[in-house]
């Protein structure tokens, strides 16, 4: 272990000074130093070391009816390096610490999984690996997110980019100026980290977002040019969409106070994704005052679809089991539960005993989503909230 | 063909001419004695085959020595041995200090088929029909020619008497062939040992200090004993049902018996004796009612000098008094004051069913001396080693009116020495040894290794099954005991049963003993024992039986396995239900201080890698965060310690309470395993010996 633990920490020194430092940076720093300091500090005192590690369970989250949000409880979870069960997970909560200490030192970035190589290793004397495999990384540097009060780009951790935007929308990322507007049939992927000093807004003419779902859907509109007929900007998060979609939302959303359109599947999946958008997700229940977007609306698809539309039966996909099951589950969030049409909603859905995908309204004809569907939902006002 | 059809026909015709005339039969009829049935059917008393020949004289004679000690009240002193005699012939020589047997007895006790002292009584001994050790001089007599050779002293100051006899198998007689037929007396002093010199008589004529002696004792000189040597075709094997075996098993179950034994190849071995106290006394018993057979009632009411029916039962039984007899008269509907003489057959039967019927007594019970729990567990952890020992001794209890006593021990060794040695000591004893293959160091250098465990460790240690030990690399010597510490040999390995019956173990017929039934019929699975159904429990586990009684029932007269009564197998369950309780209390303990010492080692694996990251976050130097952490790691496990402790010392107070007594725990560290290693080691000679007998045994 020493021999590998000594090689990153070699060039750290020498090359730290060269590296800028932010003050977000800086304060990242001093947050981690305080945590190592803390187990100085206590074995100097001869007391067992241990973390308090807020819980991020459903049991620890609470809807904000105020701010309409999913907020994290007080709950917290101690670690303890003498304990049997947690002395594992402690080690390995050190060593993502260490291991953004550097990253943020060196003025570089990595993936969580970047950061799960960065840190395996075989610990000295056995045979176990620190980690082995990503799966036990990656809910400890959650962990340290939550145990810091940090944000992960702030550890210089990103995820993996998804999701993509077109639209008139001019922003700098990271030095470059971006027009979105002239993104091709590609559009711009959405980087994991939009925090204001990756991404500066520079010009906007877009009056609302459209979210959708998925990437097939996406092109179609973009194919169609809805986002330069309606001036808007057109976004998708490749279904469930990850920190840096959600946070540019938000961003958007916030910033330049444009309303936000979701077109999801009419499925259950369809309605958790439009949940996480709006009240923020349990799991990063801490991050909901940044990403969720309680202003957020429903466009489709909807359960009535399927007859006002007049669908073919064909484009059914029936329910089974686990949907009924979800869909049920979700009938009862705290933020669906006093919302009587998104109860008749989940009803007629669960009634009909199917499901419809965005895709299914490309039977009627291939652009009837973007020239008559969307168009006639935004004309009506019909969405759901 | 005429001729051929009428001879057919005629031959087919029964054929009037007598093939033997009743009188003509009558000149081959004749009694025969029991030493000509007895040498035409050997098999009956244990001299089947040349290998078990040469078991079962050593048996006899040391039974025969153990009984003679015991009832004079001397603590036994036995030297066996064997010394090869030409091709498959042994000059087998056991000695006691026994009381000595008075010269007019020695022919007929040595030279007579059915004559000794157990026959005709009720008292639990080793011996029990005074066939033995005379069968045994027969059989050497008919393979060799030799004659049974006999010294015998009664007192210090007195002769010993030296005998040469025969067995004349026609009349089963002794005949005395040195002296002219009277035996030959040895003076006290220089001058009988002058004679035995000419003679080439051998004779032990002192016993060396055993434990209890002091610092630098001397050798007392043995006042009385007997030796007798037999010469006799056999085959000299190790192994299972080996003289070795059973001189071990013997030790076992006699604690208080010292044996050195000189096998063939001139390798000594002495079992010491772990206490000088003797087992108490036998009491001598009257027959109890139930017990008796028909015919042996109509032999004892024959047999009675002459008295009332009422006085027979009386007399001749254990808990028949007057009015007990009264009620069996009536019963079968007989005055009590009729004339022994004047009962016939009719009525000696109704009297055999009044006895069943009529409600007695059960026999007094102590006539039985059991080895007793202690001595139980210092005899098995003398020579099985392991951690943890249980014995358990039931109370007497009673068969067909045959008081019997059932005792149970068993021993649990946890990781078998070959994992516990250190890598100094392996080196050393591969530099030995002088075993031809490593796996025949194997399985000859560790107890309860056998070929199949050897196999698995050169497979792991990915070493050929011929390797030569001398050719043995460094690295390879690391991988072999790499292998033998993660190689699990406790798999497949399945419960060790010795038996015993009145002290004397039993080596054959496993499977159709009582005790073997018994175990086999049990679950064991409760007690943390693997087990499959009606099959030998797994594991490192040996469990020792012992039977005591006045009259053991063994299924044939080769005494070899044990009768299965109702009676017996349900006490043999109990007993063997006890120990199995015992050892399941332990192993569940056994493990909870296993997780205990997990923990410690959890804390102390990640101490570093904490150490260092903190290191590289705040710059403390790691060495100086590691030393703190361990520090209160320290104090941490220390706590732990302490509980432990309290838990280790629970197990001392608590013993009697949790285990119900009868338990032995032995603390394993590597330096004991090592040094009980090594005194096997030695005690057993060269590895290439014991090699090639395990050879021959596969």
């Amino acid at each position: 272990m020493a021999k590998k633990a000594r090689r990153p920490a070699a060039p750290v020194t020498p090359a730290a000074p060269a590296v800028e430092l932010s003050e977000a940076d800086h304060r990242t720093l001093g947050t981690l130093r305080s945590l190592a300091d803390r187990v100085v500090e206590g074995a100097v005192a001869s007391r067992p070391p241990h973390l308090d590690i807020p819980s991020r369970s459903l049991g620890n989250v609470r809807f904000n009816k105020a701010k309409r949000f999913i907020e994290m409880g007080s709950g917290k979870n101690r670690r303890e390096l003498f304990n049997l069960a947690q002395a594992k997970a402690y080690m390995q909560t050190m060593l993502v610490a260490s291991g953004c200490k550097a990253l943020v030192e060196q003025g570089k970035s990595t993936s969580i999984r970047g950061m799960y190589y960065l840190l395996k290793h075989t610990i000295a004397g056995t045979k176990e690996e620190t980690f082995d495999e990503q799966a036990d990384c990656d809910p400890i540097i959650e962990d340290v997110e939550v145990a810091l009060n940090t944000l992960r780009e702030e550890l210089h951790i990103y995820a993996q980019n998804k999701g993509s935007i077109v639209g008139n929308l001019v922003f700098r990322d990271s030095g470059d100026e971006i027009d979105c507007s002239r993104m091709g049939s590609g559009g711009y992927t959405i980087p994991s980290i939009v925090e204001p000093n990756v991404i500066q807004f520079l010009k906007c003419d877009a009056k609302f977002i459209l979210h959708v779902e998925k990437d097939t859907v996406w092109r179609r509109f973009n194919e169609d040019k809805f986002w330069r007929k309606h001036n808007c900007i057109l976004t998708h998060g490749g279904g469930q969409p990850p920190r840096g979609v959600r946070r540019l939302l938000n961003r958007m959303h916030h910033e330049l106070k444009l309303p936000i359109y979701c077109l999801l599947d009419n499925d259950p999946w369809g309605y958790y994704i439009y949940s996480v958008i709006k009240q923020g997700s349990i799991n990063l229940a801490y991050e909901s005052r940044r990403m969720a977007i309680p202003g957020a609306k429903f466009v489709g698809l909807r359960s009535r679809d399927f007859e006002r539309c007049e669908l073919s039966p064909s484009v059914i996909i029936r329910l089974n089991d686990q949907d009924i099951k979800r869909a049920k589950q979700i009938a009862q969030y705290p933020w669906f539960v006093d919302k009587k049409p998104w109860q008749k909603e989940i009803e007629l859905m669960l009634r009909n005993g199917f499901k419809l995908e965005v895709e299914s309204l490309i039977s009627k004809d291939i652009s009837y989503v973007t020239e008559t569907y969307v168009p006639e939902r935004l004309a009506e006002q019909d969405f759901l909230d | 063909m005429a001729i051929a059809d009428r001879d057919s026909t005629e031959t087919e015709r029964p054929s009037t001419k007598r093939r033997a005339t009743a009188e003509s039969m009558a000149t081959q009829q004749r009694s025969i004695s029991v030493s000509e049935f007895f040498s035409k059917n050997r098999h009956l008393l244990g001299f089947d085959n040349p290998r078990k020949a040469l078991l079962t004289t050593v048996k006899e004679a040391v039974d025969n020595s153990l009984d003679a000690c015991e009832e004079a009240g001397i603590v036994p002193e036995l030297w066996v041995r064997i010394d090869p005699a030409g091709k498959d012939r042994f000059r087998v020589a056991i000695q006691d200090n026994g009381p000595g047997i008075v010269k007019k007895q020695i022919p007929l006790i040595f030279g007579k088929l059915l004559y000794g002292s157990k026959f005709h009584r009720l008292r639990m001994s080793r011996g029990q029909q005074g066939i033995g050790i005379s069968a045994a001089g027969m059989y050497g007599q008919l393979t060799t020619g030799k004659p049974v050779r006999i010294v015998s002293k009664t007192a210090a100051k007195k002769p010993a008497h030296y005998f040469e006899i025969q067995i004349d198998t026609k009349t089963n007689n002794p005949e005395i062939l040195n002296g002219k037929g009277e035996g030959i007396d040895l003076p006290f002093g220089a001058a009988g040992e002058k004679m035995m010199a000419d003679l080439a008589i051998e004779w032990e004529s002192e016993i060396p200090p055993d434990f209890a002696s002091a610092e630098g004792a001397v050798p007392a000189p043995l006042e009385s004993g007997t030796r007798v040597t037999i010469e006799l075709e056999g085959i000299h094997k190790r192994g299972k049902g080996s003289v070795d075996e059973y001189l071990e098993q013997t030790a076992i179950a006699n604690p208080h018996v010292t044996i050195r034994y000189r096998d063939p190849d001139g390798n000594v071995m002495e079992y010491h004796r772990s206490t000088r106290k003797l087992p108490p006394e036998a009491r001598e018993i009257k027959p109890h009612p139930y017990g008796v057979e028909l015919g042996r009632l109509v032999t004892m009411l024959k047999d009675f000098p002459g008295g009332t029916l009422s006085q027979f039962l009386t007399d001749s039984f254990s808990r028949v008094s007057p009015p007990v007899a009264r009620a069996i008269c009536e019963q079968a509907k007989l005055s009590p004051r009729a004339r022994t003489k004047r009962i016939g057959r009719e009525e000696a039967d109704t009297l055999y069913r009044a006895i069943q019927e009529t409600k007695i007594q059960n026999p007094a019970t102590d006539c039985i001396s059991p080895i007793g729990e202690e001595l139980l567990l210092k005899g098995l952890r003398q020579v099985v080693p392991g951690e943890f020992y249980a014995a358990t001794t039931r109370p007497p209890s009673v068969y067909r009116g045959n008081p019997f006593q059932i005792e149970a021990a068993l021993a649990f060794g946890g990781s078998p020495a070959v994992q516990k040695i250190s890598f100094d000591l392996l080196s050393q004893l591969l530099d030995e040894s002088d075993a031809r293959t490593l796996k025949q160091f194997l399985v000859a250098t560790f107890d309860g290794m056998g070929p199949d465990g050897a196999e698995k460790i050169m497979r792991e240690s990915r070493l050929g099954t011929r390797q030569s030990v001398a050719k043995l690399t460094e690295p390879e010597r690391k991988r072999l005991f790499d292998a033998m510490r993660n190689v699990n040999l406790a798999d497949g390995q399945s419960m060790q049963v010795l038996r015993y019956a009145n002290r004397v173990p039993l080596q054959f017929k496993l499977r159709d003993c009582a005790v073997t039934q018994t175990i086999m019929g049990m679950n064991w699975r409760p007690y943390g024992v693997s087990q499959s159904r009606g099959s030998l429990p797994g594991g490192p586990i040996t469990v020792m039986v012992h039977v005591a009684s006045v009259w053991v029932p063994f299924t044939s007269e080769s005494k070899e396995a044990i009768a299965a009564y109702p009676e017996i197998e349900k006490e043999l369950r109990l007993a063997l239900q006890t120990v199995g309780r015992k050892l399941g209390v332990y192993l569940k303990k056994r493990q909870s201080i296993r997780q205990e010492g997990e923990r410690r080692n959890v804390f102390l694996r990640y101490l570093g890698e904490v150490a260092q990251a903190v290191n590289k976050i705040n710059g403390t130097d790691a060495k100086v965060v590691y030393d703190l952490l361990m520090k209160v790691a320290k104090k941490k496990t220390s706590e732990a310690d302490v509980q432990l402790d309290e838990r280790g010392k629970a197990i001392v107070e608590e013993t009697e309470k949790e285990y119900g007594g009868g338990v032995l725990i032995v603390d394993q560290d590597v330096a004991s395993v090592e040094k009980q290693l090594l005194e096997r080691i030695a005690r057993r000679g060269t590895v290439s010996e014991i090699e090639t007998a395990t050879d021959a045994d596969e």
